[in-house]
């Protein structure tokens, strides 16, 4: 099939730059929807609330800093709290100096933490980083869907090495391990749009989308010019025919992907939490000892009875079993999940009972 | 407190002690302890290198020990403490007897994680109990410090004495609502110093002319430090905690216009001091008349 030249020029470049936005927005939900969960368990979790605050402020900061020293403005002074994180510069550097820094501080703790993971899971995964063009679209490579396939196919690649990895993660390897723990801390440190001390500022999603309109108003020249390296840079791709351009991208959708699939582990774990705070007294631990203890013993049983599919069997065990422990402790420590008479039986009854009443009358 | 301890007036505002996180420097080193121990574990019965560990004793022995010596030895001139290096050394030393004892050199890969785990457990109550023998006893005259498991230390400070108060909060601490709070005593109390020191030596010559020389400078800053049994550790709720603190100080502090009233108030005593001695004279000698 022959691509039109204006499809190769113009619109091509753009096809990843819409793959990792559109990823990127729906990181952004999931943020907002954890932001939402934690202030929900905040009145009885303060500490893990003033945790997860440290934690986004820690990484936000950490981005600011790094926008001063790429940009050789240096930092004079780095303050960093539970509520309040602060990087001054230097010198106070201007134009584009200005404006990369500030990219820094808006989207650089989107993709960070994320990165620290990529790190890990490169040596942790067995497959999944491969950026190869597919063979089926080498003849459409250089177009907008020839580009968005390629992305597409780069993303799937890896989502399928990330998942068959967390699927079969094996928690009694240290190193399987360490990574479960920094994907949870990591889960709850991307948000740049932190829950404050008091329940007063307007930090959030819509927060965060106007500032960097505001970066990108600002000087709209460097957009600009951010546009034409990335155009240059298609173009360099296109004439060595390789694939460096959507490679690109492609980390950035893999980094989008690992924060996606971090921050749902944070929401199962807070899930979790604002369940067990309604079950009363010491039951609330129960769940979280189910998932230490239901793990374990399948762990052994495997170790002594050998079986195929040992990790994900006992992964799914420790889920099912916790699961099935939090609905039991609800139902029979709460007043949660009970029903004391079918509805439908009820109204029989009631209906047997009114059509009685001219008969007991009779026999009486 | 008891209430005979109790001086005249005196009101019990706080009693308070340490938050259980407030020792994690403690804490830490038992946790080292376990997440070392389990890992040899791992790495000699589980691992892809189990085969490096295979049938070699002081193998695995000078793993283990050299990992808990390297951080024995990091913490101990980070913190500027030797015990912590001397304590895993202990732990090692102890370890490798018991094994002895026991003759179980060939299930060190097993015992190790045990033991490491046990001895982490030991550890954790030695600081709890360390942490329970705090007490710190806040009323509206002075501040009661008292700690000590074998030997009971106390300190009393009353708030006129307070010239300077210390507070610090590391990130733990803003977390879970705790801090430290060092009252700085007139005298001194409540301050250390942290010294640094450099040398250098020089060697010149051949075999047979040497010439050696060592060049040293030092330097010492002062600085609000104390023992936990001297300061107010860990506290919680910190904020409050200091609020108290600070009011109690500030009541008892004279301010310079309370000064000035007070000598106002002096002066005005001994004029009327002195009128009533002058009345009394002029008194008098009616009523020696009075009885004649």
């Amino acid at each position: 099939m022959a691509s039109s030249p204006i499809d190769i020029i113009v619109f091509a470049p753009l096809a990843p730059l819409f793959g990792v936005i559109l990823f990127w927005f729906i990181q952004l939900l999931f943020i907002e929807s954890q932001k939402y969960l934690l202030s929900k368990i905040r009145p009885k979790h303060e500490p893990l609330c003033r945790f997860t605050n440290f934690l986004g402020i820690l990484f936000q900061t950490t981005c600011h800093a790094l926008g001063y020293t790429v940009t050789k403005s240096g930092i004079s002074s780095f303050y960093i709290s539970i509520n309040y994180g602060k990087v001054a510069p230097k010198k106070e550097k201007k134009g584009i100096f200005e404006w990369l820094s500030n990219g820094f501080l808006f989207i650089g703790p989107f993709f960070m933490p994320a990165s620290l993971l990529l790190i890990c899971l490169y040596f942790l995964m067995s497959s999944g980083f491969d950026t190869s063009i597919p063979e089926t679209v080498i003849e459409m490579e250089y177009t907008f869907a020839g580009q968005m396939i390629t992305f597409g196919t780069n993303l799937y690649t890896f989502s399928e090495g990330l998942f068959g990895f967390l699927f079969n993660i094996d928690l009694l390897h240290p190193a399987h391990f360490g990574f479960v723990l920094l994907l949870i801390f990591i889960g709850m440190g991307i948000r740049p749009s932190h829950i404050g001390e008091k329940k007063r500022e307007k930090v959030d999603m819509l927060y965060d989308l106007k500032n960097i309109k505001n970066n990108i108003l600002h000087k709209p020249l460097y957009l600009f010019i951010l546009f034409l390296m990335s155009y240059l840079f298609f173009y360099v791709s296109l004439l060595l025919k390789q694939n460096w351009y959507v490679s690109l991208f492609s980390i950035f959708g893999w980094l989008s992907i690992i924060a996606i699939v971090s921050l749902a582990v944070t929401h199962i774990i807070l899930l979790l939490i604002r369940t067990t705070d309604e079950i009363p007294g010491y039951w609330k631990f129960i769940p979280y000892v189910v998932i230490l203890v239901s793990y374990v013993v399948m762990r052994l049983v495997f170790f002594f009875f050998p079986a195929d599919f040992t990790n994900s069997t006992s992964l799914l065990a420790m889920i099912l079993s916790t699961i099935l422990s939090v609905i039991l402790l609800l139902k029979y420590k709460t007043n949660k999940l009970k029903t004391k008479t079918p509805m439908k039986s009820l109204r029989k009854r009631k209906i047997e009972d009114e059509t009685d009443v001219p008969r007991r009358i009779i026999r009486e | 407190m008891y209430q005979e301890e109790l001086l005249e007036n005196e009101q019990v505002e706080r009693v308070l002690s340490p938050h259980p996180l407030s020792f994690m420097r403690l804490q830490s080193l038992c946790i080292f302890l376990i997440v070392w121990g389990v890992l040899v574990g791992w790495f000699v019965n589980f691992s892809e290198y189990q085969e490096f560990f295979f049938d070699s004793f002081w193998t695995v022995i000078l793993v283990w020990g050299f990992g808990l010596l390297l951080v024995g030895v990091i913490a101990s001139l980070i913190t500027i403490r030797w015990s912590i290096f001397f304590l895993y050394l202990g732990v090692l030393a102890g370890g490798i007897a018991i094994m002895f004892w026991m003759g179980g050199q060939n299930d060190a890969g097993i015992f190790i994680p045990f033991y490491s785990v046990a001895m982490s457990i030991i550890g954790f109550l030695i600081v709890e109990l360390y942490r329970r023998s705090h007490k710190y006893i806040i009323s509206n005259q002075r501040i009661v410090f008292r700690g000590g498991v074998l030997t009971k230390q106390e300190r009393t400070l009353r708030y006129d004495k307070v010239s300077d108060i210390n507070s610090k909060q590391g990130i733990l601490g803003q977390i879970f609502g705790f801090g430290t709070i060092i009252p700085i005593s007139q005298s001194g109390f409540g301050l250390g110093s942290d010294s640094s020191f450099a040398a250098g030596g020089i060697q010149v010559g051949e075999k047979k002319a040497k010439f050696m020389g060592i060049f040293g400078g030092g330097r010492e800053v002062q600085t609000p430090r104390a023992r936990s049994y001297y300061e107010l550790h860990g506290v919680h709720p910190y904020k409050d905690v200091k609020k108290i603190v600070e009011r109690l100080v500030q009541g008892s502090v004279i301010v310079p216009y309370q000064q000035e009233q007070v000598a106002f108030q002096k002066e005005q005593v001994d004029i009327q001091k002195q009128m009533r001695d002058l009345l009394k004279k002029q008194t008098k000698p009616d009523d020696e008349e009075t009885p004649k």
